[in-house]
């Protein structure tokens, strides 16, 4: 039975270097909320260094296919000038890496990059030291290199790193600041090394949950309700417990699951079930943003600079609008799954997910037990987008297998991966702005209605602002992260702020720039990207629209042009091109950029053109892949990405930014094609025709 | 065992299998979870992700959706199979090169879709490739490099002679 380890005894245990790299300032980002003083709560990134030269990098969060491990593998190699074939990583293991708590992943990926990069080079400086010591030497006299530390005017001299470690026992915590290795040295960092798992992944030999097979492990299937809201009155499960190799039939009142030994054989059997429900609610998709809007509680006033109220009763231009994003699934293609393993009186979990630790949490307190008690591994995970941070299936799987006392999989359906988890936050926004006589925007006052406050604050020089989010009472659910609204709200401004160029008959980008003095990265990647696309020259043939939309996520900055093509009988929009330009700091690996950037752009598309939950009476109509369309090989366009390198910056996340910003860019550019201005997401062919 | 079983016998891989079971069963369903195999993955249940995807005597078919009845006496190729000699198939090799992937999860089935597609045809077109994939889904978006990947390959396996 596997116990989360306390503080002491990971420390006696650990032989060799350690290096924790204390959370100082962010501790607030990074507490957790049920860990107890004697674990390492404050440390979220551990290196270490065994007696035999290994270097191991822990880490907290799961990586589901951006590419952390393979990053982390880089940064630890460069600070201590290894090869990334000596560095271990890993991660996602509650009783192996530190605890984290309530923290965006895309965020988090940011910090423990930098931390990963500061715990490795406190760890070379450590060895360094050592050395030197023990030769009587400045610092300056020695070199860690390729394992060894070397006496830098006789390389003949030198010891190994794994022997130094074995006289070191004590852990290092790192404070303050710790030199890093210069940019201009970089061997590892800056370079396209290919994903480690990329061998695994094309022999088919990756594992990610439903691939796991324990010994004596059955399968779990858990009765769903007809409609959201819907209340369990009167249940029959006599059939289901008779059916083929049915181990046992669980009717806990708030949850009916049967458990067989095979999955085709756990989903026959529920389907044998008989339930009766009480459907109170009937909420149906034509009145949702209407319900936004009424059910709306002032949240928080996230930016105020100067009167706002008074600067757009004095502004001569105005304009005003509200702009609108429906609900989206996520719709990763491994659906949601994990398997629960009773050990003794606790329980080892494995899940798909982004998020171990409220994983570990959440069992934990269904099953009445202390949090150690319970152990969360994460496998390969087939894709997450925000999506993973649920916790309900893990909670299902260690109820069904404490019920049959052995390992139990639950995995979902399409069906139930589409329309029985939390959904993409829908959005409504209402942006007034005011511009002096001149066109120069002074003031911008924005209400986010349901999906949150990321990438709500303009990236712009207006000199007054102000920005409300406001909860709503939402129809379907769409989980505890509240900071999910980064496309609706770069959709809602740079869809106006193209609109306000329109009316003033100025070029969209000169608008920008006017209004981006000071921001200098942002600034970089719109030039970037508008040059690259000759964007001043461009002399789009009729049918063929350009539209251009920025935005910021996560430390990151990125500016897109999206070319396509609109036939307007139909309606239908076709992308032709789109342009990225990115800064996301220090640039780990440069061709895993790349991909990420394509694929958020791949993404982005889905938001633009064809994604949105439907439901009537409750019901959430899109289940399959042939009704919740996402974008397919005839969608892709051809993608130019313009990485712009700005090594000052610490890595940033990659994944998203561009995501936020085409979906506004591509409306742009309808209305450059045929001058039908869109402010509703997505822009389906029946909103787009114009003839 | 389950009524309505029956004796299947499928070569799967080159290897022979003999199995008592429902003749109605998915074939993914018996790859899974009777022999073991799995790199074939199960991403919809109803034939529209390609994840699924297995060459039955060397054509694509969605195994989620091809009761194992439809296999009997017949040959299946998984993504298990695709090596030869130790070497990695060069649509294998052109994925890896290309990094046409970042979660991994819809790679097996795109990779026994393009094989399914270069053995049909060599020389497909840009066009011909889109066309051919067209039920093959990533949510990643990695479409693009997966398209290169098999032109990559496709070359290749031109100059191969295979």
């Amino acid at each position: 039975m596997s116990e989360s380890m306390t503080r002491r005894e990971f420390l006696h245990l650990a032989s060799g270097i350690v290096v924790l790299f204390h959370v100082g300032g962010m501790g607030r980002a990074f507490a957790a909320g049920t860990v107890d003083n004697a674990s390492p709560a404050d440390f979220n990134a551990w290196v270490a260094i065994g007696e035999d030269g290994r270097v191991s990098i822990f880490a907290p969060m799961p990586d589901a296919g951006e590419g952390l491990r393979t990053e982390l593998a880089q940064l630890a190699a460069e600070e201590l000038s290894l090869s990334v074939s000596a560095v271990k990583v890993v991660l996602g293991d509650t009783d192996r890496v530190p605890a984290m708590g309530s923290v965006c992943p895309s965020e988090a990926i940011t910090n423990i990059g930098q931390q990963v990069r500061k715990a490795a080079a406190q760890a070379r400086e450590t060895l360094a030291a050592a050395a030197a010591q023990q030769w009587g030497v400045d610092r300056a006299a020695v070199a860690v290199r390729n394992g060894r530390v070397e006496l830098v005017s006789d390389t003949e001299q030198w010891v190994a790193i794994g022997e130094l470690a074995g006289c070191h026992r004590l852990p290092q915590v790192i404070k303050g600041e710790v030199p890093l290795k210069p940019v201009d040295s970089y061997e590892v960092v800056g370079t396209s090394l290919p994903r480690l798992e990329g061998l695994a992944f094309v022999r088919g030999e990756a594992t990610y949950v439903g691939d796991l097979r324990l010994e004596r492990m059955a399968y779990g299937r858990v009765l769903r309700p007809p409609c959201l809201g819907a209340q369990l009155v009167r249940v029959d499960t006599r059939a289901a417990a008779s059916q083929p190799g049915v181990l046992r039939v669980v009717d806990a009142g708030d949850f009916v699951g049967v458990v067989a030994t095979r999955p085709d054989l756990a989903e026959r059997a529920l389907l044998s079930v008989q339930a009766s429900w009480d459907e109170p609610e009937q909420v149906s998709m034509g009145t949702l943003y209407r319900q936004l809007r009424a059910t709306a509680k002032l949240d928080k006033q996230l930016v105020l600079r100067g009167d706002v109220e008074a600067v757009l009763a004095a502004s001569p231009r105005g304009y005003s609008a509200s702009y609108r994003v429906p609900f989206a699934a996520h719709a990763p293609i491994e659906p949601h799954g994990a398997v629960a393993d009773p050990r003794g009186d606790g329980m080892v979990m494995y899940a798909s997910t982004q998020h171990p630790f409220l994983h570990r949490d959440a069992v934990a307190k269904a099953l009445d037990l202390g949090h150690r008690k319970v152990h969360v591994i994460v496998p390969a995970i087939g894709g997450a987008f925000g999506g993973k941070e649920e916790i309900a299936y893990s909670v299902e799987a260690a109820r069904l297998a404490r019920a049959v006392g052995r390992p139990v999989m639950v995995t979902q359906s399409r069906e139930e991966e589409l329309a029985w988890n939390s959904f993409q936050p829908a959005a409504l926004i209402d942006v007034r702005s005011g511009l002096t006589g001149a066109g120069r925007i002074r003031v911008w006052d924005c209400d986010v209605f349901n999906c949150g406050a990321r990438g709500a604050t303009p990236p712009y020089e207006f000199e007054s602002v102000r920005v409300r989010t406001h909860t709503c009472r939402t129809p379907l659910p769409q989980g505890s992260w509240p900071r999910r609204g980064g496309m609706a709200n770069a959709f809602a401004r740079e869809v106006h702020l193209d609109h306000i160029a329109a009316e003033l008959g100025e070029d969209p980008v000169a608008l920008r720039l006017r209004h981006l003095e000071g921001r200098t990265r942002m600034k970089q990647v719109v030039e970037d990207v508008a040059n690259r696309f000759g964007w001043r020259d461009r002399y789009p043939p009729t049918g063929l629209g350009a539209g251009f939309a920025c935005a910021e996520d996560a430390g990151s900055c990125a500016a897109v042009v999206a070319e396509v093509e609109v036939e307007r009988s139909t309606g239908l929009v076709r992308v032709r091109r789109v342009l990225v330009a990115q800064d996301s700091g220090l640039i780990v690996n440069p061709d895993n950029a790349r991909n990420l950037i394509e694929g958020a752009v791949v993404r982005g598309l889905g938001s633009s053109l064809t994604e949105i939950v439907r439901y009537e009476q409750s019901r959430v109509l899109t289940r399959s892949f042939a009704t919740y369309q996402i974008p397919s090989f005839a969608d892709a366009p051809t993608i130019e990405v313009i990485l712009a390198p700005n090594e000052e910056h610490p890595p940033q996340a990659t994944g998203m930014v561009a995501l936020c910003a085409v979906p506004a860019a591509v409306a742009n550019a309808v209305f450059d094609a045929v001058g039908k201005r869109l402010r509703e997401l997505p822009l389906l062919p029946g909103r787009v025709r114009c003839e | 065992m389950a009524e309505g079983s029956d004796r299947i016998r499928i070569r799967v891989n080159g290897v022979e299998h003999t199995l008592l079971t429902e003749r109605s069963r998915s074939l993914l369903s018996v790859l899974r979870d009777d022999l073991g195999l799995t790199g074939t993955k199960y991403g919809c249940g109803s034939g529209e992700c390609g994840a699924c995807t297995v060459l039955l005597d060397g054509r694509a078919v969605r195994s989620c959706s091809t009761p194992v009845a439809h296999a009997d006496g017949r040959s299946v190729t998984t993504i298990e199979g695709l090596e030869g000699d130790g070497e990695l198939h060069p649509v294998q090799e052109a994925f890896i090169e290309v990094q046409a992937f970042q979660c991994g999860y819809c790679t097996p089935g795109m990779i026994m879709g393009a094989v399914a597609l270069l053995q049909r045809d060599p020389r497909p077109s840009e066009l011909e490739i889109r066309r051919a994939m067209e039920g093959h889904l990533c949510r990643c978006g990695c479409y693009p490099r997966i398209i290169k990947a098999i032109q990559r390959a496709a070359t290749k396996m031109r100059n191969r002679g295979s």
